[in-house]
């Protein structure tokens, strides 16, 4: 990524601070400790301090102005400490939802709360264990609506959710659902990676309220692509980290009075990997330019990034384990955590393969 | 540099004044224009062409104009490219003189070496071949044995060359030769310009996987070679042949671009022979999903290649990537060398005798294209490379 000074600079203020406040050992604590907490709340308002949550946006409009490249620079960050923070379910994808989906008198409403991190949102659309993006059984009767959704980020922490649904003309119809209303219930799980999801059913919930923007379709598509794209920079980040690791763990390690990393079926491995590794860069690095550019549609570059970046970092969660040897397999070792959350990430928004078709769909083939 | 920048209007407008229509189509390997006393054009658009580029100097475009070359900087040399790419212009001069000689000759070369072979290689007046690898150093190359004995105002060289691209009309090689056979393997060899027709110099093509015969074996039997043609110190051959190497390598990343144009229809070859879901994709989805990994991965080397372009510019170039160029370009072409020859079928499998040269085409490039992942350093070569000088792992 070819970040500008600014750029830079929020990238080494965000680096600075996740290194004392959300290190590797934050994210164990979270797993390990008797709360349920889906993030450390000195870890969240910190980051709120800092303007996290509004660094991409112009300063026009309440943000920092860092772009979405900055933007990105601070994601490929927390992908390399394994953060764990309600910036990709809330900062990016629910403040895009409403950004695209929402009329202006509802974006006047919501989006400061979620620029400012006040207010914490997160995107309910998957139904079942496969990816998907038009809602398949949730539906819309009236103001009201039911269905089973799962897989929704830090669900359980949220304030409100945006649940994607279908109208009796079978249109998405997306609804504001408060946490709190009568008929929702929230089941709450950690996941592989230690962060929260939760699974939610809605049984004749009545919405607070249905986004009321133009063209639905086209606004959630876009949200999804932007947030797609976000988390391309997350796992881009994690897997330069277990890249370096490893590279570091050869030149150190001995094996038959020699350093590991001089067997050339070891450094051939990670040469190649390193080779794809910068093909996804360079991709994920167009795509978030291409953002910055304002181009009206994301989707070709949103799945070529995130179908390359996730076969990269299954790739390398794997060549990492392999790589440390005994070690590996210990939860003692950091490698583990970054192989749980390679799975969830490929997960999230999609795997490679989704993203293949998704790609072949829209070059036409 | 936005739209509206003069050099690129007036490049702009000066390319669609002189580049004949037929000269905007994909290139395809017959129609290159390749230097040299014994090459002919290919037609007279191509004529045209390469005179109108060679009288501007943008056969060179980089290159000093006391030597005949185009003087632009690298901005304006990335403005014309752009724009010779939007127009789909060919190439218009492909000689070894011009992509590797040329730039460690402006680098290594004596003002007397300059003046007497850059002017004549931008003019294309000259073909040049390059002798580098033996039979018994490929990979290995500082192990080459073609002995040069120090004659004083001469060289007497002997020995062979292999893999010499169309040493048979070349004009003249530039061959690395081992002048200290005592030293060690790196610090014994010298850089040496000698021409073809001396006596002594022999060549012998070598029949290809693909049908063709581009590489030859060359001979040399006690060939005299002046002193002047000694580029670089005596015995310091090495340090010119990592310079020219350099630009090799470059040069094979970009041989897709130069050879055969990205796309040329692997999505248009597989929807009109394969079989079609109803909503139009192709049925077979693992087929399709590789097509779609590679058209990724083409697109990605196209923002990789960018990417180091502008981290050049900002000055946050990260000295690895270019390492990476070679290998990646060279696998993904195979790749699709690959896709197209098994959406060809069973008709893919005949090299001759078919009725539509363009399959025919396709099928030699896939032949052809293996060679790519082996000269210029092969694959597991740039591997070690990246490996030791990117990553940093130890020797």
């Amino acid at each position: 990524m070819i970040l500008n000074d600014e750029q830079r600079m929020l990238r080494d203020t965000i680096a600075d601070f996740l290194s004392k406040e959300a290190p590797i050992e934050a994210l164990r604590a979270l797993r390990d400790g008797e709360s349920d907490l889906a993030w450390k709340p000195s870890l969240w308002s910190g980051l709120c301090e800092l303007g996290a949550p509004a660094a991409a946006s112009p300063e026009a409009e309440g943000g920092l102005g860092f772009g979405q490249v900055g933007m990105g620079a601070l994601m490929l960050e927390t992908g390399r400490t394994l953060c764990a923070s309600p910036l990709l379910s809330s900062a990016i994808h629910a403040q895009a939802v409403i950004r695209h989906c929402a009329s202006a008198e509802q974006i006047e409403r919501r989006l400061p709360g979620l620029m400012s991190g006040d207010i914490v949102a997160s995107v309910a659309m998957q139904e079942g264990s496969q990816f998907h993006t038009v809602p398949r059984s949730t539906r819309r009767d009236g103001n009201n609506l039911t269905g089973d959704k799962s897989l929704i980020m830090d669900a359980g922490a949220a304030d409100y959710l945006l649940v994607s649904a279908l109208g009796p003309a079978d249109q998405l119809c997306i609804a504001v659902v408060s946490r709190s209303a009568p008929g929702v219930t929230i089941q709450s799980q950690r996941l592989m990676d230690g962060r929260q999801y939760g699974s939610v059913t809605l049984r004749n919930v009545e919405a607070e309220e249905w986004l009321e923007g133009d063209a639905l379709d086209q606004g959630f598509t876009r949200a999804l692509d932007e947030a797609t794209i976000m988390l391309s920079c997350e796992m881009l980040g994690a897997s330069r980290e277990l890249l370096e690791r490893t590279v570091a763990y050869l030149k150190e390690r001995e094996q038959f009075g020699v350093k590991i990393g001089t067997f050339q079926a070891l450094q051939h491995r990670l040469a190649t990997a390193y080779c794809e590794l910068e093909l996804a860069a360079a991709s994920v690095f167009n795509a978030l330019l291409a953002m910055d550019r304002g181009e009206p549609v994301l989707s070709e570059h949103a799945s070529e990034a995130k179908a390359l970046v996730g076969d990269i970092l299954q790739l390398l969660s794997n060549e990492a384990v392999q790589m440390h040897g005994g070690m590996g397999v210990t939860d003692e070792m950091d490698i583990g955590l970054f192989l749980k959350r390679s799975r969830t990430c490929n997960q999230l928004f999609g795997n490679s393969a989704f993203h293949r078709d998704r790609f072949a769909t829209l070059r036409g083939f | 540099m936005s739209d509206t920048d003069p050099f690129r209007q007036e490049t702009r407008a000066w390319l669609e004044a002189h580049c004949p229509v037929s000269q905007r189509q994909p290139i395809v390997r017959e129609e290159q224009i390749w230097a040299g006393s014994r090459s002919t054009f290919p037609s007279e658009d191509a004529r045209r062409w390469f005179e109108a580029m060679r009288d501007k100097g943008w056969t060179a475009p980089t290159w000093p104009t006391e030597y005949g070359g185009g003087g632009l900087s690298s901005d304006e040399a990335r403005i014309l490219e752009q724009e010779m790419a939007r127009l789909q212009c060919r190439p218009p001069l492909y000689d070894m003189g011009l992509w590797m000689l040329g730039p460690a000759l402006l680098t290594y070369g004596t003002p007397d070496q300059k003046t007497r072979h850059i002017p004549r290689i931008v003019r294309g007046e000259v073909r040049w071949a390059q002798g580098y690898s033996e039979p018994g150093a490929g990979s290995d190359l500082a192990s080459l044995s073609t002995r040069a004995i120090d004659k004083g105002d001469h060289f007497v060289v002997s020995g062979t060359k292999i893999w010499t691209t169309r040493a048979d009309v070349a004009d003249w090689i530039f061959c690395l030769v081992r002048t200290d056979p005592d030293a060690s393997k790196r610090e014994g060899i010298s850089f040496l310009l000698i021409d073809m027709a001396s006596e002594g110099v022999s060549t012998r093509p070598i029949p290809l996987i693909s049908g063709e015969s581009e590489f030859c074996q060359t001979f040399f039997d006690e060939v005299q070679v002046p002193r002047e043609n000694l580029v670089g110190e005596l015995h310091g051959g090495w340090e010119v042949a990592k310079e020219l190497l350099k630009h090799e390598r470059k040069l094979m990343a970009t041989m897709e671009a130069i050879t055969e144009k990205v796309d040329v229809g692997l999505v248009d070859l597989a929807k009109s022979r394969l079989e079609l879901s109803a909503a139009g994709e192709i049925a077979d989805g693992d087929l399709r999903s590789r097509i779609a990994t590679h058209l990724m991965h083409a697109d990605a080397l196209h923002h990789l290649n960018e990417t180091i372009y502008r981290g050049m510019k900002a000055g946050q170039l990260d000295p690895a990537l270019p390492l990476t160029l070679k290998y990646i370009g060279t696998t993904e072409q195979q790749r699709k060398d690959e896709l197209m020859l098994e959406i060809l079928g069973t008709d893919g499998l005949a090299m001759t005798g078919t009725d539509s040269l363009e399959q025919e085409r396709m099928v030699r490039n896939w032949a052809y294209n293996k060679a790519h992942t082996i000269a210029g350093g092969t694959s597991e070569i740039q591997l070690n490379i990246i490996a030791r000088r990117g990553l940093g792992l130890p020797e």
